[in-house]
């Protein structure tokens, strides 16, 4: 039984909508998984659907054996299954350190057990622990939100294109992050459109298309298909 | 020139007393996203309470302060969960007209409980201090401690207890907070305790220093609207600098209007805010 189980999961935003239209995936404990796909492919409700943000209409979601599909998001969070989004994933008025409180809301005492671990983790965040997180650049703020979902030790990490509008080297070093994260035995679930950049970090990818599976497998492999390339890595 | 101080003075106070409801009025936008009108009719239910508990109980103004605090809070979180969630799925208009209501409903009920009298607290009669020519009551002192140990208190609970802190991740960003586990329905209870407590400390404050009857915080409610808009609608530093301006600036007026055109500084600041700076003074959006 692996950590994640997908099973044929259709939903969408309103009753009439379908951005699913029946995706399965798996994740096993401690690999990272890429989710690609051309824009609409359905890949960020896919992590939505996951996190409890929208209830699938049909299918099944499972999580460690347990049937998380149809949970508020912070019973899902409870769970060890932590949801990072695209945009909004701070609490920006908020100072860099009560952030990192909020991320460990759930679990108060631990969260101050873990709080001085981070920071030693992430010294710019130590650097700028009083500062409002408003402050941070758009690489800090990622790095940020990635601290706050390990604030519950999470088994399983969903990050939501966690390279949107980064520089280049900021990219770069937020997927250094990513692979140290996962370094410490934590899965990951990354979407993203830096398709090339995911193939190389994750063992295993999920390609999407019109929300529905259109390939997967070991993504060396992957990366490595012509018509993978020519499609969804531009040659 | 001696005047103008007096009115500064006199300002300063109205307008210390007036951040209390006016905090309250905008920690409620700031986490239910809509403006809840009935803060008013809680700013009446709170100085009702403070006036049993001090002209009828004997207590002194202190305690009737906190009495206005817990009873309006505790009414407000009632009123809110009978009248007003139902109504949250339809938008911030639906609760915001609905809160009118709930306002005008309160009010009849404690004019049938009360009657239309004024009424005056039980208070010692004090000789004004003078210096240089400039009065303050000692009442009026008293009120401007217990506003600014109020809103102390609140910014205490904000900045360092953990429930507070929530409640201002609540205000930032709502879905975020509903994925780390914040329960969104507890912290709308909390808003609307705290809220309506304030609006219920700050009506005793009006009553301490006036009389109350059931339009109390109703005549009170445009001042209470355009401190928060002033300031920056969300923004709980704003609607004290909101009060503090709308306050200084009511007084001010009276140098050249008659008294009866006070009211309408509230107006004028909000068109002048809105027209000018609509996020506020210290806002972070514009609505």
């Amino acid at each position: 039984m692996g950590l994640l189980s997908v099973e044929g999961v259709i939903a969408g935003y309103s009753a009439a909508d379908e951005i699913l239209k029946g995706v399965s995936l798996a994740v096993e404990a401690g690999e990272i998984v890429a989710i690609l796909g051309p824009n609409g492919a359905g890949k960020s409700t896919l992590l939505k659907s996951i996190a409890g943000l929208i209830r699938p209409k049909r299918g099944k979601v499972s999580f460690a054996g347990e049937r998380i599909d149809g949970l508020a998001p912070r019973q899902v969070s409870a769970r060890g299954l932590a949801f990072v989004p695209q945009e909004q994933n701070i609490f920006p008025r908020l100072s860099v350190l009560e952030n990192l409180e909020m991320g460990g809301y759930v679990d108060p005492a631990g969260a101050q057990r873990r709080i001085p671990a981070l920071l030693q983790r992430f010294p710019m965040l130590a650097e700028k622990r009083r500062q409002a997180a408003r402050t941070l650049s758009g690489g800090q703020r990622q790095v940020l939100a990635m601290a706050m979902a390990l604030m519950v030790e999470p088994k399983l990490l969903l990050l939501d294109e966690p390279s949107a509008g980064l520089s280049p080297i900021a990219a770069e070093r937020l997927f250094a992050t990513v692979s140290g994260i996962n370094a410490d035995g934590i899965a990951i679930i990354m979407v993203e459109q830096n398709a090339l950049e995911a193939l190389s970090i994750a063992k295993r990818s999920y390609i999407l298309v019109d929300g529905r599976n259109s390939r997967s497998g070991i993504s060396a492999e992957l990366a490595a298909d012509p018509e993978v390339r020519r499609v969804f890595l531009g040659g | 020139m001696q005047e103008i101080a007096q009115l500064l003075i006199n300002g300063i106070v109205s307008g210390t007393i007036l951040a209390v409801p006016a905090i309250g009025f905008t920690a409620i936008y700031a986490v239910l996203r809509f403006p809840n009108f009935a803060v008013a009719s809680h700013a009446t239910v709170g100085a009702f309470a403070g006036y049993v508990a001090n002209a009828s109980l004997g207590l002194p103004a202190p305690v009737a302060v906190l009495a206005g605090f817990a009873v309006a809070g505790v009414v407000g979180v009632a009123s809110d969960q009978l009248a007003l969630r139902p109504l949250r799925p339809s938008g911030a208009l639906a609760s915001a007209i609905a809160s009118v209501a709930l306002m005008i409903a309160l009010e009849n009920v404690l004019r049938f409980v009360f009657g239309n009298d004024l009424r005056g607290f039980d208070l010692p009669i004090m000789r004004d201090w003078r210096f240089g020519g400039l009065r303050v009551g000692p009442q009026q002192l008293q009120n401007l401690g217990m506003a600014v140990a109020a809103m102390t208190a609140l910014f205490l609970f904000l900045a360092f207890a953990r429930t507070g802190k929530a409640m201002r991740a609540v205000a930032d960003n709502p879905a975020l907070a509903d994925i780390k586990g914040i329960d969104p329905e507890r912290m709308a209870r909390l808003a609307s305790f705290i809220g309506m407590g304030l609006a219920g400390a700050g009506g005793v404050l009006l009553g301490l220093d006036t009389s109350i009857d059931p339009l109390t915080g109703f005549r009170a409610i445009l001042a209470i609207f355009a401190a928060a808009v002033v300031g920056g609608l969300g923004s709980i530093p704003g609607a004290v600098v909101g009060a503090l301006t709308v306050g200084i600036a009511e007084e001010l007026s009276l140098v050249a209007f008659q008294p009866a055109y006070r009211t309408a500084v509230g107006f004028v600041a909000i068109l002048i805010v809105l027209t000018v700076r609509p996020r506020g003074l210290l806002g972070e959006r514009a609505y």
